[in-house]
Parts: structure tokens; C-alpha cells; sequence
């Protein structure tokens, strides 16, 4: 008798199409598009003297564009790449197929991670490529500033800019998650965007937790702090931008942390999706 | 395994099946199929019939595993359906099928190859193949998303032919397709059986299941309200069908006296495709009548009774 | 299983998250919610800190060209506390205070030259009085600055002519573990223009064996000419003026070094 074991060349094969769709999407061009256009819009802010500085911002404004529209991305994309496999009753097809559940959102999954990776690679080469520009103009403008060399840390952009496309990758799963077991689209769109505010958030209860009286409240809030990832510990732009390096440990760990989290969040979504109807 | 180990297992066996939906959070349920019994030997086309909403893609969904069962359980060709395994020899062809646009024919078969891992050496020849045989050879290099429904349907048909499965479960095939192109995929069909495959085909449009169904089963409200071989069937009612070819006009009443002179009675003059559907409606008239609604007159005293606890 | 993730990633994380607190200072959200809506607050915490901060010193900037003083002087607070990290914010907000502002106000009174001059004086001294708050709030966030420092002590000298103050702020600039050079030597001759010239002279001759002598910018023989010229304004016998130690330079022999 034929046996049939968990295949990751299934995975990858959803995981293309997956991805080929995506990029089909109006919303994927549509999010490159306006960061890219915010990436190169942060170089007309310089009617004021900003000098070395206006690196710095520019810096600012392109992590502040990955992040937010990355985030958008990761949410919508993934629920809408689900859902329409849904709503159009392709998954029908596939899972009518010798094809595991789990093979199905992995697929999906790294379909979608797939589509945040271009986007990050997108975003992080032309937000280098921008300060390059700008920083050897400045360079030639007022030699004096760059008197040690280039300003710029490229190298701890693209780390920077690695470690948001793990956060997207959480935060697709997490989205996966909540779309394996809802109905509609909205739903899980709007959930998500809740537990990413939440995400984002959790360290302000972690914070409390140690000033807390009451043991249930205590114990209400531990939990919180435990179920949800920290965002927060991706946001390490700031410090990128300050011209200050990047540890090379810290960058590890938070890279741990969120590949972690990334499998967990999809165990979770192929448990709720096991016994999904159809 | 339950089969004995001489016989070989059927196709398709349910047992007790039974598949409740729930409608709301507070349990109010619907029964969409109620205590199936239903067996698909190899080697035939079966046809699974009844008015929309009788249960016959439920049915197909559980034996399929997209599904689980409420109450009884399904196997095909042995494997229970919950096991992944059971669904190696198996093409699906699903009602009204969508498929992404934004490939064409051909890449999309493949696509559906790869994933039922048809061997890399022979899918090239296997696309090619069943592009030909559901005849979209020509448009094989469309997009999907400019076919017309006929089109959909064939290519439906070659994905679930791709990986060469033993049995084949076609969820209304000819649905919203024009007469032509349903006789077509009536032919199909019959091919399919010639080689040796398994056919369970859904379908309200009785007529066109006709010609093509070696046994059939009448599902309504979920339940099995007839099955058997369709020709034991047509004729179990002592009624016979005299098919005639250029009856000329007026000669009804002739052959009526006639046939009342030697004792028997014209019952009416058809098309014989007819003769099914009045088998099918009387069997569903029948039913009516027998108080088959009690399970909606139930769920409708169950809402009312939810109604204050919920306000 | 999520709670056990989290259990389980607590030591991944915990060092890290505690390496990145320290980094970053905290939101001081009493400050900022008042001035800014709801929808910024969380767009802080979600961690478009800078990008807000930015924004808002553009703000500030557009009110600076339209010498709007309480609108630039109130952005100007509130980039600051929003994002006290970039030391630009502090640096150029506090000179737009000291040094723009007293021009706006005598604008205001028909023109520099209809000004009476302690009233100038009272004008300037309280612009640099609220630069010198700033700056000194700044130092709670980047403690060991020499450019806060620096600027401080140039506003004292420039915009209100206070050497004595100037020479402090130098002074605390020059000490400053990563003070550049100039800082030490620019204490010393205000000390010398007040007429302190003893101090400026143990100053420097303090300062001058640490002077890295292959460092331009450390000017060194400058130094030394300067405690020659101190030394001979102060009178002292050529026995007891000050020996630099001997010091191997690269490439020099020993001996040869004066
Ligand atoms: N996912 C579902 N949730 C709730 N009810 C469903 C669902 N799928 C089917 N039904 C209901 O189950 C009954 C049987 O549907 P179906 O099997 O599609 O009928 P058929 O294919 O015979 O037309 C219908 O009343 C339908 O409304
Ligand atoms: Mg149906």
C-alpha cells in the first residue's frame, strides 16, 4: 500500500503559487509604490538645515514606511491570500488532493513570507541606496561632518530591516491563526490589527505586573504578557538611526525570538485548521 | 480493516453518516445529510441525485475529508477518509469550480499535478494528455479567467484526472453548461467508466444522468429516499416507455384507444428523459406527504423557543 | 501552548528586551498626550517614535521661519520629549531659543536699533536662560555630552557675554571623557582673558603630557607655546618653568625628543 508522508515540495508548490498570486495583487505593487514614494519624498525635507541629520531622518521616514505598510502587508495579504483560496473554493480542490492540512498553511505561510521578504529586500535597497546618494552629496556639501567616513551603518539597515521581515512573519502567522478558524476576511483583518496593537503594547502590562496587588489581576496580566510576542523588541531603528551600532548578539537573540514565535503561531494555525469545514 | 480480506473493498462505503451544520452559537443545527448508508462498487458510475440543498455535496465533501462526519463514517477503497491517504486515488471535480485566474490551462494542470506528485519524467505528457482528452488542447495556453464555464468545467475535469485516480467524484458537472458541451462531458464519462474507473456523479439535472448512470441514489432532506440500478428502476413502476420516431400529429388518441382496447392505458406521451424526473418527483411528493418535514418544523419551534432567552 | 512559548522564550528574550530598555529612554506619556491625539500616542508606542519626533521638529521649523516664538519654542519642547534621543533636537532647538528668538523679539518692539539696551540685555538673558533649561534637560538624557556643554558655554559668551559663566561651562565641557581638544584649550584662554592667568596655567600644563602627539587636532606644540607665553606673562624663573615629560614618538628616537 502507497504511503504518504509530510512533503515539503507540496509546501513549496502552494507556496509559490502562493506567492505568484500575491504579486498579481493590486495591494502588494500598491504598498511598494507608496513606501518607495515615501522613502524618496523624505529627501525633499531639506529646505532647512538639517545636515548630517537629514540622514538620520531619512533613515527614520524609510523604517517608519517599511514598518507600517510591512505590517498592512503581512495582515492583509495573508488574509486575503486565505481567504480567497476559501471564498473561491481552490482550497477545495487542494485539499481534495493527498494534501496534509498542515502542507496547506505552510504553503500559505511561506508563500506570504516569501511576498514580505520582496517587499523588505525592495525597501531595504532602495532606503540604502537613497542615504548613499544623499550621504555623498552631503559629503561634498559639508565635508566636515563625514571628516571619519561614511555616517551610515548599511549593514545594520539590512539586519534592521531582516529582523521587521521575521516580525511581518509573526504577525502573518498570528494572522493565519485567527483566519484558520474565522469566517470572513474583515474578521481576521481587523483582529489582527487589534493583537498586533496588543503585541506592541504587552510590555506596558509587563511593566505593571510587578506593582500589581491583587493575585488575579496579577496572574490575568502575567498571561498576557506571556501569550503575546513583544513587538517592541524589534524596534530597534531608532538606535540604527542614531548612528549607534547594532549588537550583534541583541540582533540574534530578537532574530531567535521571532523564529520561534513564527513557528508556534503556525502550529497553532494547523491545529485550528485541522478539523476546519471546508 | 472491517473488509473481509477476500473481497475487495468497494469504492465507496458510508455508513451512518450523518452531518449536522451548525447554524448559530446557540446549537441550532441543520441536518444537511441524516443517516446515509451508501455503498459505490468499482467499475461503475453512480449517480447521487436530489434537489438543490438534498445533501449531495455535503456528502461528496465528507467522503472527501473537507468534512467531518457528525455521526457515521466513510471510506474509500478501504482508507478511512479522515486519513490523508484515502485521497491518492481520488479526482475531484467541485460544483461550479473557480480556479486561479491568472494562470492558464495548462500551467494550472500541472500546478494540480505537482501537488498530487505525479513523477516529474511523466507530467509534461500527463498535462498534454488530459488537456487533449477533456478537448482544451487548444486553449491550453489561455488564462483561466478568460474561459467560459464549459471550459471550467473540462478543466476541472483534466485536474481531477491528472494524477490517473481510480475513482472520480464529479459535484454537478453539467451545471451551467450548454447541452452540447454536457453531452460531451456525458461521453467523457462513459470513457472514464471504459477504462476502469469510478465515477460517483452529483446531479439535479436528472435527465442528462440518465444515459450515463449504471446505479443511482435519491437523496432529499439528507435523506436516501431511493436507490438502485436506474434500468430496474425506469421499469419497477409496471410502466414502459415505447419510444417512437416521427409520431405524426394527432395520432395520440389513435394509439390510446388502441392501446385501451387491448387493456392497457396510455399514460401520457413524453420524451423519454422525462420518465425520470416523474420517478424522482413522485418519490419527493411521497415524502411530503409522509410528514418528511418534521426536522424543519423542528428547528423552527427550537428558534422560537431561543427567542426571549436571547433578548 | 502560546503561554508555554512564552515561558519558553522568556530567556531569549528577557536579556535582550533588557538591553534594549536601557537604550531607550522612556515615554514620558503625561507630557505628551496632552499636546498630541490619541492616534500619535499609540503610533509612538508602536514604535514610529522618530518618524513622530521628525515630523513635529518639521513643525518647528516651519513656525521658525515665520518667527512664530511660542509655537517654535512650544514644538521645539515637544520633539524633544517625544524622542530626546537625537542630540540635534536639543542642540539646534536651543540656538534657534538663544540666538533667533532675542531678533524676533526686537522685531516685535519696531527694531534692534529702537531697543534700549538693558532692555536687550533682559531679552537676551531670558531666551538663554530657557536654552540653558533645555540643554540642561538634555543632559539628564545624554549625561557626559560636551557639545551640551560646549553650546552652553557658547551661548553664555556670545549671546550674553557672561565669561564667567562661559569659563564653567568649558570647563565642564573639557571634562568630559570624550571632549574634543579644543574644549581645554578655549577654557584656558577665557581664564587668561579674566585675568586668571595662574589657573590657566596649571591648566595647561596639566592638560599637556595627555595631549596624543600625533594628533592634529590635539594641537599640542600649540599648547606648549601657549604655556610659554603664560609663563612668561606670570614671571617665572626659567629653572622652574614646566619640563614636558619625554615621550617616545613613533619613528623618533628617544634621545632626540627636546
Ligand atoms: N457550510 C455550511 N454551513 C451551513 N449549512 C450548510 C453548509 N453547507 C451546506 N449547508 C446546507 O446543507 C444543506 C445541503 O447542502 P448541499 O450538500 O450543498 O446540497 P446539494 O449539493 O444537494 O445541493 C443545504 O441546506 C445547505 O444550505
Ligand atoms: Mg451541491
Amino acid at each position: 500500500m502507497k504511503t504518504i508522508r509530510f512533503s515539503p515540495e507540496r509546501v513549496s508548490i502552494i507556496a509559490r503559487n502562493t506567492l505568484l498570486e500575491a504579486v498579481r495583487q493590486k495591494l502588494f505593487s500598491f504598498l511598494v509604490l507608496i513606501s518607495l514614494g515615501m522613502i524618496l519624498s523624505s529627501t525633499f525635507f531639506r529646505d532647512f538645515n538639517f545636515g548630517s541629520g537629514e540622514l538620520k531622518f531619512i533613515t527614520d521616514f524609510g523604517f517608519g514606511a517599511i514598518t507600517f505598510f510591512g505590517s498592512i502587508l503581512a495582515i492583509v495579504a495573508t488574509a486575503q491570500l486565505f481567504f480567497s483560496e476559501i471564498e473561491n473554493r481552490t482550497a477545495l480542490t487542494i485539499l481534495a488532493k493527498p494534501v496534509f492540512r498542515s502542507e496547506f498553511i505552510f504553503g500559505k505561510f511561506f508563500g506570504v513570507f516569501l511576498v514580505l521578504l520582496f517587499f523588505c529586500a525592495i525597501m531595504a535597497v532602495s532606503l540604502a541606496g537613497v542615504l548613499y546618494w544623499r550621504e555623498g552629496e552631503l559629503t561634498r556639501e559639508i565635508p566636515d561632518a563625514f571628516a571619519d567616513g561614511r555616517l551610515v551603518a548599511y549593514g545594520d539597515i539590512f539586519i534592521f530591516v531582516f529582523l521587521q521581515w521575521l516580525k511581518f512573519g509573526i504577525l502573518a502567522a498570528i494572522t493565519m491563526v485567527i483566519a484558520s478558524f474565522s469566517n470572513t476576511n474583515l474578521y481576521s483583518v481587523v483582529m489582527s490589527f487589534f493583537i498586533l496593537i496588543i503585541c506592541h503594547l504587552q510590555y506596558l502590562a509587563r511593566d505593571a505586573w510587578e506593582a500589581l496587588g491583587v493575585l488575579p489581576v496579577k496572574l490575568a496580566v502575567g498571561l498576557l504578557g506571556l501569550i503575546f510576542p513583544n513587538f517592541q523588541l524589534f524596534n530597534l531603528g531608532d538606535q540604527i538611526a542614531l548612528g549607534e551600532r547594532l549588537p550583534g548578539e541583541l540582533a540574534l537573540r530578537v532574530a531567535l525570538y521571532g523564529l520561534v514565535y513564527i513557528l508556534v503561531f503556525n502550529a497553532v494555525a494547523i491545529y485550528s485548521f485541522r478539523k476546519r469545514e471546508i | 480493516m472491517a473488509t473481509s480480506p477476500s473481497s475487495k473493498p468497494p469504492a465507496i462505503r458510508i455508513e451512518g453518516l450523518t452531518k449536522d451544520f451548525a447554524l448559530t452559537l446557540r446549537g441550532l443545527k441543520l441536518r444537511a445529510v441524516d443517516n446515509l448508508d451508501l455503498t459505490v462498487k468499482e467499475n461503475q458510475v453512480f449517480g447521487l441525485l436530489g434537489p438543490n440543498g438534498s445533501g449531495k455535496s455535503t456528502t461528496i465533501k465528507v467522503i472527501l475529508g473537507l468534512l467531518e462526519p457528525t455521526f457515521g463514517s466513510c471510506e474509500i477503497f478501504g482508507i478511512p477518509s479522515n486519513n490523508v491517504r484515502s485521497r491518492m486515488d481520488v479526482g475531484y471535480l467541485p460544483e461550479a469550480p473557480y480556479f486561479y485566474r491568472y494562470l492558464n490551462g495548462e500551467e494550472l494542470v500541472r500546478f494540480y499535478g505537482r501537488i498530487c506528485q505525479v513523477p516529474k519524467d511523466r507530467l509534461e505528457d500527463r498535462v498534454a494528455e488530459v488537456l487533449e482528452w477533456v478537448g482544451l488542447k487548444d486553449a491550453a495556453r489561455r488564462r483561466v479567467g478568460t474561459y467560459s464555464k464549459g471550459m471550467l468545467q473540462r478543466v476541472g475535469l483534466a485536474q481531477a484526472l491528472v494524477h490517473d485516480p481510480r475513482l472520480i467524484l464529479l459535484d454537478e458537472p453539467t451545471a451551467g453548461v450548454d447541452p452540447v458541451g454536457s453531452a460531451e462531458i456525458s461521453e467523457l464519462i462513459l470513457k472514464l467508466k471504459d477504462a476502469g474507473k469510478t465515477i460517483l456523479l452529483c446531479s439535479h439535472l436528472l435527465a442528462q444522468v440518465e444515459g450515463i448512470c449504471d446505479e443511482i441514489a435519491i437523496l432529499n432532506r439528507g435523506r436516501l429516499v431511493l436507490e438502485g440500478d436506474l434500468k430496474s428502476l425506469v421499469s419497477e413502476r409496471h410502466r414502459n416507455a415505447v419510444m417512437v420516431e416521427n409520431l405524426p400529429a394527432g395520432l395520440e388518441k389513435e394509439l390510446g384507444a388502441w392501446l385501451e382496447a387491448k387493456g392497457a392505458r396510455l399514460v401520457g406521451i413524453e420524451t423519454p428523459r422525462t420518465t425520470l424526473d416523474r420517478i424522482f418527483l413522485e418519490h419527493i411528493g411521497y415524502r411530503k406527504e409522509q410528514g418528511s418535514s418534521r426536522q424543519v418544523d423542528e428547528n423552527i419551534a427550537r428558534s422560537d423557543a431561543g427567542k426571549p432567552e436571547a433578548s | 501552548m502560546l503561554v508555554l512559548a512564552g515561558l519558553l522564550t522568556r530567556p531569549i528574550e528577557a536579556p535582550a528586551w533588557h538591553q534594549l530598555r536601557e537604550r531607550e529612554p522612556a515615554l514620558n506619556l503625561d507630557r505628551i498626550e496632552g499636546a498630541l491625539g490619541q492616534g500619535v500616542t499609540v503610533a509612538l508606542l508602536g514604535g514610529f517614535r522618530a518618524m513622530v519626533a521628525n515630523f513635529i521638529w518639521l513643525r518647528a521649523n516651519h513656525h521658525w521661519e515665520r518667527y512664530d516664538r511660542p509655537a517654535t519654542t512650544a514644538l521645539i519642547h515637544l520633539t524633544t520629549a517625544v524622542d530626546p534621543r537625537p542630540l540635534y533636537f536639543w542642540l539646534n532647538g536651543a540656538r534657534m531659543i538663544a540666538y533667533d528668538m532675542p531678533n524676533w523679539r526686537y522685531d516685535d518692539l519696531g527694531g534692534i536699533e529702537n531697543v534700549p539696551r538693558d532692555v536687550r540685555r533682559e531679552i537676551e538673558r531670558e531666551q538663554s536662560g530657557i536654552a540653558f533649561a533645555l540643554l540642561d534637560n538634555a543632559l539628564e538624557f545624554h549625561p557626559d555630552n560636551p557639545s551640551i556643554y560646549i553650546d552652553k558655554a557658547n551661548i553664555a559668551q556670545r549671546r550674553i557675554e557672561d565669561l564667567e559663566l562661559a569659563v564653567e561651562y568649558y570647563r565642564q565641557a573639557a571634562l568630559q571623557p570624550d571632549a574634543p581638544f579644543y574644549a581645554a584649550r578655549i577654557y584656558a584662554e577665557l581664564l587668561r582673558r579674566l585675568d586668571r592667568h595662574r589657573e590657566a596655567y596649571e591648566w595647561l600644563v596639566e592638560l599637556y603630557p595627555r595631549l596624543p602627539p600625533d594628533n592634529d587636532a590635539a594641537m599640542a606644540p600649540v599648547v606648549l607655546g601657549r604655556i610659554r607665553d603664560l609663563e612668561d606673562h606670570l614671571g617665572i624663573p626659567p629653572g622652574e618653568r614646566y619640563q614636558p615629560p619625554a615621550r617616545a614618538r613613533p619613528g623618533v628616537p628617544e634621545m632626540l625628543v627636546p
